[in-house]
């Protein structure tokens, strides 16, 4: 059963990037690649409320992510793929620091946690001058060979990653994680490391988040530390919620309607924020489930029909 | 000893509005299970009407402490009606709804700041103060309207907690707080209680927003600064417990005042947001947390 | 209800792909200008106003018979996107004006984090840009495209500090403090030198991060050294406002000087009786007796528009599009790099009078607009002009 839905997902990812080859460069290929990030962001955020917990240092490992891509390009001169490794790495091994300390504590706190160290984070990045400081890092370029290529080779890592993800969650210890959600107590008691196995969850939901925040850098050519902000996982949240966060697909719709409803909404000005506000207040309060929650549930109404 | 003084004064009064304000956040927290982010925005909308009726009830021929009143009470009313909206048709879905609740209060904000901004204009207002005029204290200057502020806030507080602690709503909605499915076993009348401490967190953020008027800028986004340090007050003292939300407020503040003085405020700021992971770390639920 | 769902949001997705697919087709006679500003947040209102003088110079030049390159009439469309004063956000817009709207002229961008990602874009593409943004490092050989049309800390400083010690000579130090980013950096350094060039020492220089609410302690510290002259760099008025009313609290008296100040209104809505006498270096004023008509017709509609009077960030709006119109007229194309080649021998009308483009000892090439400083000081709580500098270039190329 799951391999069938792998194919079929390697399948759709195949698809999706010989679609984005296919179109030709413009607005149309950026809002792709914005769309394919935002999407790897917020499943890195949904993989980790597979332990049951809110992640909000999402962005911090985004942006570590970003700016290791960015130091290693523009510093350190490395190979193209090298670089956007080093992004994903350097976020895993901040994140296997940080969950070391901090995954002791749950819920609303873990969440306030998350959310105090990307403040420091950003904060750190504007005092840090080869960094760039305040103003951020500019000159972040994809090799020239990727150039008319780089939003296939966005949409492929995204897909991959995603499958990826999919796998570890229908794998042994996706199901240990998400036991450890419904009970930790019990899990413990089986004598499984309920601890050193959350830390390893948020590992690779800091890799994903890593390699997003490596992607974004190329695609932008420019990063700063205010792009890094909890805003960021606020949005990443908003795309988890509006999409579904019980589906694996639900990142991806929420971050499609929302990227595309932000960029539909880029001309109004002041207008922008109420306008995505308002969307972000609808959906929560008329679609609990998301969007995949609706889907599934007109699915599941037409089975009972027709078995009726 | 000079300084010292005043930075101690300083970190008082700054205290005083996180106070105000993290005793709503906590409020909500404690009784409803809810994460509030758009807390700052009853601050703001508070704040802003008296911004705006103050001057134009001046002109209308009122002596000015007559304009301040009623534009207080004007921003305090509107903002206690925006809070009852709020809960009757959003936030009332979402109890115990961690994620939920967030990402509803963070639409509400990107909604409201957009709102404040079209109706309100982008442009810094300014009150003037009450009573003008500085006090000496142990040889220390301080304004009076710092003063009466820092006596308003503390006023409030304690008459919160004693609301908390001798009437029945109060004792009521501590036990809701502590676990509110016994609560309801005992005939606690749960939507009651909660609809009441929502009432009652949204004037405090309000009241909090009409006397910082006068001393702080007012601009469309004025509340998402205390917001933050409302927070992390919240989280230090422990979400839910009133105590400690008035033993985190002036931890920051203190940290603030101190720190923006021997350092500079930058730095203060990452300082505050270090010592909260720290302490969050030692003691899981904060300082005071029940959970 | 779930039918609901699925119908709108199809409808709005096919809506957005369906606006993705039409490219704008450009008409001959409409050149659209390319605005990147700050339309929400803290920085909304530069933005409103800077649309709004745009889409004024747009209109007198319309009204004037449009701009008459190779027999053909042209017509300028002002088309503004919020950048939200960060880098991600400036290149959606970015991306938005170059590739979904096909823009080739960008009238203006603010931010130094999002005018530095747009300009990664348009130096690549061949798109003029204008920009007033702070820092040096966005000028010279590099960027052939890119010229920034309102006077930063490099022309401001020197002048403004030099005139602040002659007005007051007993003048022996100065606290600095500055917001925490790329604007106030870049100006703090620029600051420290220009201060120590009139002989007065620097005693302390500090930072507060954008959004502070609360001066109190940084006013303390400030107060605390005893200087001669407190200079607040790139504070915005308000903040500005609030930081004095704090030192008067705290009973300090002097100099006071906000480098980048650029209006009244902000410093004494927060400052009250507090900012008498203060020195601003980035301000207009619009009641003197050198004041014209049309200045004060375009001060009235920035006023009306955002509730504040019109300052020199945004004045650049204006200025840029009227060098644009000589410019082009003068290359006789509406090929960008063929206006950039001309800009810096033309002089056109600007708000502040004649001006042209010059600076090319200070960034390697001619890209900064020449306009006069202007210091300004309060008094009591009008804004009066003390003083108009112009730098030996632009006397030079007025023929003075």
């Amino acid at each position: 059963m799951d391999k069938r839905v792998l194919y079929s997902g390697a399948g759709a990812v195949a698809l999706l990037c010989v679609a984005t080859a296919a179109m030709t460069a413009g607005y149309g290929t950026n809002l792709v690649c914005w769309i394919a990030i935002a999407v790897l962001t917020a499943a890195s955020l949904r993989f980790v409320m597979l332990i049951g917990e809110l992640n909000f240092a999402t962005a911090a490992f985004v942006g570590l992510g970003a700016y290791g891509a960015g130091v290693a390009t523009t510093v350190m001169d490395w190979p193209f793929l090298l670089c956007l490794l080093f992004g994903g790495m350097v976020a895993v091994v901040v994140g296997l620091v940080f969950g070391y300390v901090t995954l002791r504590t749950k819920g609303p706190y873990f969440l306030l946690i998350g959310f105090a160290f990307t403040e420091v984070v950003r904060l750190i990045y504007t005092k840090v001058h080869w960094l760039g400081g305040n103003s951020g890092m500019v000159g972040i370029f994809p090799p020239r060979y990727l150039d008319a290529w780089l939003p296939t080779f966005v949409v492929a890592v995204v897909g991959v990653l995603l499958l990826a993800l999919y796998a570890i969650e229908k794998s042994h210890f996706g199901k240990t994680c998400i036991a450890i959600r419904d009970n930790d107590a019990v899990v413990q008691s089986v004598g499984i490391n309920v601890h050193m196995t959350k830390v390893a969850c948020l590992c690779v939901a800091a890799f994903a988040a890593g390699i997003a925040g490596g992607l974004s850098a190329y695609v932008n050519n420019v990063i700063s530390p205010g792009d890094f902000g909890f805003l960021l996982s606020t949005f990443a949240l908003a795309y988890l919620k509006v999409g579904g966060e019980d589906n694996p697909l639900g990142p991806v719709a929420g971050a499609v309607l929302l990227v595309l409803l932000a960029s539909v909404a880029m001309g109004m000005g002041a207008g922008e924020h109420v306008f995505y506000g308002m969307a972000i207040v609808l959906s929560v309060l008329l679609m609990p489930k998301g969007i995949t929650g609706l889907i599934q549930r007109g699915w599941e109404m037409r089975r009972k029909r027709s078995a009726a | 000893m000079q300084t010292l003084l005043q930075l101690i004064l300083t970190g008082l009064q700054i205290g005083s509005v996180y106070m105000l304000f993290s005793l709503g956040l906590t409020l909500i927290f404690g009784v409803m299970k809810i994460v509030n982010f758009a807390h700052g925005q009853f601050f703001t909308l508070s704040a802003m009407l008296v911004a705006v009726l103050v001057p134009w009830l001046l002109m209308q021929g009122l002596p000015l402490s007559a304009a301040f009143g009623l534009a207080v009470l004007g921003g305090i009313a509107a903002s206690v009606v925006l809070g009852m909206l709020l809960y009757q048709f959003a936030f009332r879905f979402f109890q115990r709804d961690l994620a939920g609740s967030f990402i509803l209060s963070v639409g509400l904000v990107l909604l409201f700041e957009g709102a404040f901004l079209h109706y309100f204009g982008g442009a810094v207002r300014s009150v003037p103060p009450i009573i003008d005029g500085t006090v000496s204290i142990f040889g220390t200057a301080v304004t009076l309207q710092r003063l009466i502020l820092c006596l308003v806030a503390f006023g409030f507080t304690f008459a919160l907690y004693w609301v908390l602690t001798r009437t029945r709503l109060g004792k009521a909605m501590r036990a809701v707080a502590i676990d509110h499915e016994a609560a309801m076993l005992q005939g606690i009348p749960y939507k009651r209680i909660a609809f009441h401490a929502f009432a009652m967190a949204t004037f405090l953020g309000a009241v909090a927003g009409a006397i910082m008027a006068p001393i702080s800028t007012v601009t469309p986004t004025v509340g998402a600064d205390y917001l933050v340090k409302g927070f992390i007050a919240v989280i230090i003292g422990g979400l839910g417990s009133v105590p400690g939300a008035i033993v985190g407020s002036l931890f920051i503040a203190f940290i603030e005042s101190f720190g923006g003085y021997y350092v500079d405020p930058s730095s203060a700021n990452m300082a505050i947001f270090v010592l909260v992971m720290l302490i969050l770390l030692l003691r899981p639920k904060g300082l005071m947390g029940n959970g | 209800m779930i039918r609901m769902g699925t119908k709108t949001s199809t409808a709005f997705f096919v809506a957005c792909v369906m606006s993705l697919g039409t490219q704008a087709a450009s008409a001959d006679e409409v050149i659209k200008l390319g605005l990147s500003v700050p339309l929400s947040g803290a920085g909304a209102n530069w933005g409103i106003g800077s649309q709004w003088l745009c889409e004024e110079a747009a209109r007198e030049i319309k009204a004037g018979g449009g701009v008459k390159v190779g027999g053909k009439t042209y017509n300028y469309q002002c088309v503004a996107y919020d950048n939200k004063y960060n880098a991600a956000e400036g290149t959606k817009v970015a991306q938005t004006l170059l590739r979904r709207d096909n823009v080739k002229f960008i009238g203006g961008s603010l931010g130094t984090a999002p005018v530095r990602a747009l300009q990664s874009l348009t130096e690549r593409e061949g798109v003029l840009l204008f920009n007033v943004a702070w820092g040096a490092s966005i000028k010279g050989p590099d960027y052939p495209l890119t010229f920034t049309q309102m006077n930063t800390p490099n022309e401001i400083l020197f002048p403004l500090i030099k005139f602040v010690k002659s007005a007051n000579p007993a003048m022996q130090t100065v606290a600095l403090l500055n917001p925490n980013d790329a604007t106030g950096q870049d100006t703090e350094k620029i600051a420290r030198k220009a201060w120590e060039s009139v002989g007065v020492k620097v005693l302390s220089s500090d930072w507060y991060e954008r959004g502070t609410t609360e001066f109190q302690p940084i006013a303390t510290k400030l107060a605390g050294v005893k200087p001669d002259a407190v200079d607040l760099g790139a504070a915005p008025p308000s903040d500005a406002g609030s930081v004095f009313r704090e030192l008067k609290a705290a009973g300090w008296k002097g100099v006071q000087v906000v480098e980048v100040g650029t209006g009244a209104e902000g410093l004494v809505a927060t400052g009250r009786g507090a900012v008498d006498k203060t020195y601003m270096g980035a301000a207009v004023t619009f009641d003197g007796p050198n004041v014209t008509a049309r200045q004060k017709e375009l001060n009235a509609g920035v006023q009306k528009a955002t509730g504040e009077s019109m300052n020199a960030v945004q004045i650049g709006f204006y200025d840029s599009v009227m060098a644009l119109k000589a410019a082009m007229e003068k290359a006789q194309s509406i090929e960008p790099k063929a206006v950039a080649k001309v800009l810096p021998e033309i002089t056109f009308p600007s708000v502040f009078g004649t001006a042209g483009f010059g600076g090319q000892k200070t960034y390697g090439s001619p890209q900064q607009i020449l306009i006069p400083v202007i210091v300004t000081q309060m008094n009591g709580d009008k804004l009066v002009e003390v003083q108009r500098i112009e730098s030996e270039e632009l006397k030079q190329r007025l023929g003075r």
